[in-house]
């Protein structure tokens, strides 16, 4: 297990190396100068040059490469104009619009984010995992079928359509929750639930679909299986048989389906955060590209690839624990 | 990567505008009587007191005065900083004035305009109580040179005497000899050339006064030092989240202007505009209190507004001196034959572009570059007459005249966002208007980012393309002389000229008003200026957007200004 871990954390730092190396390239491909945006408006060449100057721009890409590689691994300090600010490792630079750390900018904003991957997953889990099950134990019935169309329809359906209904009957025509508005849970846990419920429900509503077809099939494949048919024959309740012996075959794939989900999730949903307006990781990259602000889209790229990799490397070993037959080599 | 996408948005905005009057007649009476006029002004006594929120669209960032490039100190920054002088807060045409703020009065020139003097007001202190002085408006002004705070207006490193080399008091601690400050309460600006415009210049941000002992270079924005109404008690995310609370050094009795009437101003951002609106619309609990300063009803949901007697009496109309234009390349073929940009003038079909842009009620047809504002020096005129649907037949005549007898064809580069200024919508109508005098435009799409650097770039800038420009300040100088002044013309950065117009008559011209201080006069000559301009058909000009927003429920005391053409914060009242 432990030479397994090594193996995958060392090819996780290799495909995230790869990846900002990616990020990189594409940035000085695409059109925008970093400077020229920075520097406002209606900034003459020599105010341009003295910001190109000032962000280090001057420098070869390889040489500006290696800088970020180095604040990765040993900080950086930088100069505020009064005085001199340390940037601890792992660093990812300062953003050239603001010239805040972007270790800072996503530590900010990561507090919502996981609060909406978090939640949203709750809800999609029981979403999906249920409608799933029930059309499993409905088969052929209207239950099914009304369960099928239901799922299909909020996978069918972009989320900003579900999002923008959502808001329109829950706090436009009902008024039962107010327009989302982040508050965070250390401030005030109650509010914080509410204030989320809907872009949970939002994410849920797409995400549940996959679990819910997901489930069907494992449920129905786990029915069909020989030693089920053994324990139907000596009498076990059919409600026994689904909860303790068919759903139990169900979870492996759905938990390693979730962790995916959830490092995806984590590297933001850009149209739930735009469109609920919370600030999470996905509006910090949304904007951070607009303004070709690339130590803010490199940081969150990379942040987002860890939560993806390390993702799959957990859902590999709840897997392996939640299915023995599967073995981690 | 741009979200949401063009089809989402207008969907978003259709599924919004069905919500909007749904949701406003679930609000029930108005509480207030809350009724919008012309230029804003929703009724019932205003007092002190309350929270008003402030839903928006894009953050508050780098909230630095020295990076803040602002028109008359901005909305929300001018409830913190204040500044030499400031726009009067007074709704439409009146608004477009400037009037004192920290200083006694709007500046003493010298004979020729190169010198101005400000004298401060008594009793002006800071958030913590220290007094205010005139060596920290300098510091203000110096810190704006500096490359770290990069972001403002270009007009100081211009018109400052040493500004163009001078790189802030971080590396020059010696500072700018152009800036004396006598006493403690003088301030004397040398200039390199007259500008008789300075003091709408010293309602920018940068002329707010920042004590160099508590200067944190980059991160002055997180906890800047308060002059105004409001001190900054939370800034959250680079401006996401601002919350302002009442100064309690700041005294009614020097500034006439900020009536700051709520204890706390809550600046929400991040917000989708169709979320806005319906929030606005809808005014659920903090809702009721709450306004915009950066998002337009759009056409669909103004249709709809409309139709709603309570809703529309909360719809504020503004008019911020801006023109959307058609630019040529007057160097090249076949815009180098003034007949055929005349040709363009006459074909175009104003009303067909002016309904694209979302209709009669969000935009006014433009026949004069100036916007159609007393202050700017607007002088109503058309030098080629051809009524709002164009003239399709003298259009044919000129092309005939210059050898397209057979019809013309032309390229139209224009910007993929979806706006209403220079997006596929605009370019669409432009082609269509054409069409009828002969002139087929094909269009050529260009990403946001790559059409704003192709269109001011010089070497790469296209023949014919949509443009805007909007003024820094009411005043013709800041709107004609970077899009006219050969002087103004930048081969390496950010050009506007696009006309690449040098003509040593309209660069004279430019530099004796500039000279003028009285602004009824150089409003007047500005507008001669613009009628001369015009006659040689450098830019086709296409309308003046009008701006209407929606505010809250519970809003008192909306002021809508010329100068801004957005409501007011610092005269809201809530309760």
């Amino acid at each position: 297990m432990t030479g397994y871990l090594l193996r995958r954390v060392l090819g996780a730092l290799v495909v995230l190396l790869a990846l900002s190396v990616l990020v990189y390239a594409l940035f000085y491909l695409a059109p925008g100068d970093p400077a020229r945006l920075a520097c406002g408006p209606r900034c003459n060449p020599e105010q341009i040059a003295q910001v190109r100057d000032q962000l280090g721009l001057n420098d070869p890409v390889h040489v500006q490469y290696a800088h970020f590689l180095q604040s990765l691994v040993a900080g950086h300090d930088y100069s505020t104009g009064t005085g001199v600010q340390h940037c601890a490792a792992p660093c990812l630079g300062r953003s050239y619009q603001n010239d805040l750390p972007v270790t800072d900018l996503i530590v900010q904003r990561l507090p919502a984010t996981v609060s909406l991957a978090l939640g949203a997953m709750v809800l999609w889990l029981l979403l999906g995992v249920g409608a799933g099950l029930l059309s499993a134990l409905r088969r052929g019935g209207i239950t099914e079928r009304l369960v099928t169309w239901l799922v299909l329809a909020g996978a069918a359906t972009p989320v900003f359509i579900t999002g923008l209904m959502l808001l329109m009957v829950f706090c436009a025509q009902l008024e039962w929750l107010p327009f989302p508005s982040y508050v965070p849970l250390t401030e005030d846990p109650e509010q914080w639930a509410w204030n989320l419920l809907l872009p949970w429900l939002a994410l849920a509503l797409l995400e549940s679909a996959k679990y819910a077809r997901l489930t069907r099939s494992s449920v129905l494949e786990a029915l069909a299986e020989d030693h089920i048919r053994t324990f139907r024959a000596y009498g076990v309740s059919e409600r026994s048989l689904v909860l303790r012996h068919a759903l139990r075959a169900a979870l492996p794939p759905v938990i390693a389906l979730t962790a995916v989900d959830l490092g995806t999730m984590l590297g933001g949903a850009m149209l739930t955060e735009t469109l609920f307006g919370l600030p999470g990781i996905g509006q910090l990259i949304v904007q951070a590209t607009r303004t070709v602000d690339l130590p803010v889209v490199v940081g969150v790229v990379l942040v987002t690839g860890a939560a993806v990799v390390l993702a799959n490397i957990l859902a590999d070993v709840l897997h392996a624990v939640t299915d023995r037959r599967a073995a981690l080599r | 990567m741009r979200q949401p996408t063009a089809l989402s948005r207008r969907i978003a905005v259709a599924v919004v505008t069905a919500a909007l009057v749904g949701g406003a007649a679930a609000c029930g009476p108005e509480k207030n009587g809350a009724g919008a006029s012309g230029g804003g002004g929703a009724g019932g006594t205003p007092h002190k007191g309350g929270t008003l929120t402030v839903l928006n669209r894009a953050p508050q960032k780098t909230f630095d005065p020295a990076r803040l490039y602002t028109s008359g100190g901005g909305n929300i920054p001018s409830l913190v900083y204040r500044t030499l002088t400031t726009r009067n807060r007074e709704n439409g045409a009146e608004g477009t004035k400037v009037v004192p703020d920290l200083a006694t009065d709007t500046g003493t020139p010298s004979n020729d305009a190169t010198v101005w003097t400000f004298r401060l007001k008594d009793g002006l202190t800071y958030e913590d109580g220290t007094p205010i002085t005139a060596a920290d408006i300098k510091y203000g002004v110096e810190r704006s040179f500096a490359p770290e705070l990069s972001g403002g207006a270009p007009y100081l490193r211009d018109w400052l005497t040493g500004g163009d080399t001078y790189q802030g008091p971080y590396k020059e601690k010696k500072g700018l000899d152009a800036i004396e400050t006598p006493d403690e309460k003088t301030i004397v600006f040398h200039l390199r050339k007259s500008e008789g415009d300075f003091p709408f210049l010293a309602t920018s941000t940068q002329f707010t006064p920042v004590p160099k002992d508590r200067d944190t270079g980059l991160k002055y924005a997180e906890h800047p030092v308060s002059s105004g109404p409001y001190k900054v008690v939370k800034n959250d995310n680079d401006g996401e989240h601002l919350l302002l609370e009442r100064n309690p050094h700041w005294s009614e009795e020097t500034d006439k202007e900020r009536h700051a009437y709520p204890d706390r101003i809550d600046v929400r951002s991040g917000l989708d505009p169709a979320v806005i609106n319906q929030r606005l619309a809808g005014g659920q609990g903090a809702d009721a209190a709450a306004v915009t300063t950066d998002t337009n009803l759009g056409p669909a949901e103004l249709a709809k507004v409309s139709t709603d007697k309570q809703l529309s009496a909360r719809v504020g109309t503004g008019h911020f001196g801006y023109t959307n234009y058609l630019a040529f390349n007057p160097k090249s073929k076949p815009f180098d034959d003034p007949r055929v940009r005349q040709a363009v003038a006459y074909a175009i079909n104003r009303t067909s572009v002016i309904n694209a842009a979302g209709g009669s009620s969000l935009a006014e047809p433009a026949t004069t570059f100036l916007p159609n504002q007393k202050s700017f020096g607007h002088t109503p005129s058309d030098p080629f007459p051809a009524g709002a649907t164009g003239n399709a037949d003298k259009a044919k005549e000129l092309l005939k005249e210059a050898g397209y007898g057979d019809g013309l064809e032309i390229t139209l580069t224009h910007s993929t966002a979806q706006d209403f200024e220079t997006g596929p919508d605009i370019a669409t109508a432009v082609q269509a208007a054409l069409k009828p005098a002969g002139i087929t435009v094909k269009l050529r799409g260009l990403e946001d980012k790559d059409y704003d650097e192709k269109t001011h770039s010089l070497a790469q800038q296209p023949d014919f393309f949509l443009a805007h420009w909007g003024a820094d300040w009411p005043s013709g100088g800041p709107f004609l002389a970077p899009v006219f002044d050969g002087r103004q013309i930048v081969k390496e950065g950010s050009n506007y000229n696009y006309a690449r117009l040098d003509d040593p008559a309209v660069n004279d011209e430019i530099d004796a008003i500039n000279k003028i201080t009285d602004h009824a006069e150089a409003a007047r000559r500005w507008g001669a200026l613009d009628r001369k301009i015009g006659e040689q058909a450098l830019t086709v000009p296409l309308f003046h957007p009008v701006y209407k927003r929606l505010f809250g429920k519970d809003v008192k005391n909306v002021v809508i200004s010329d100068w801004t053409g957005v409501l007011d914060v610092s005269q809201v009242a809530v309760k």
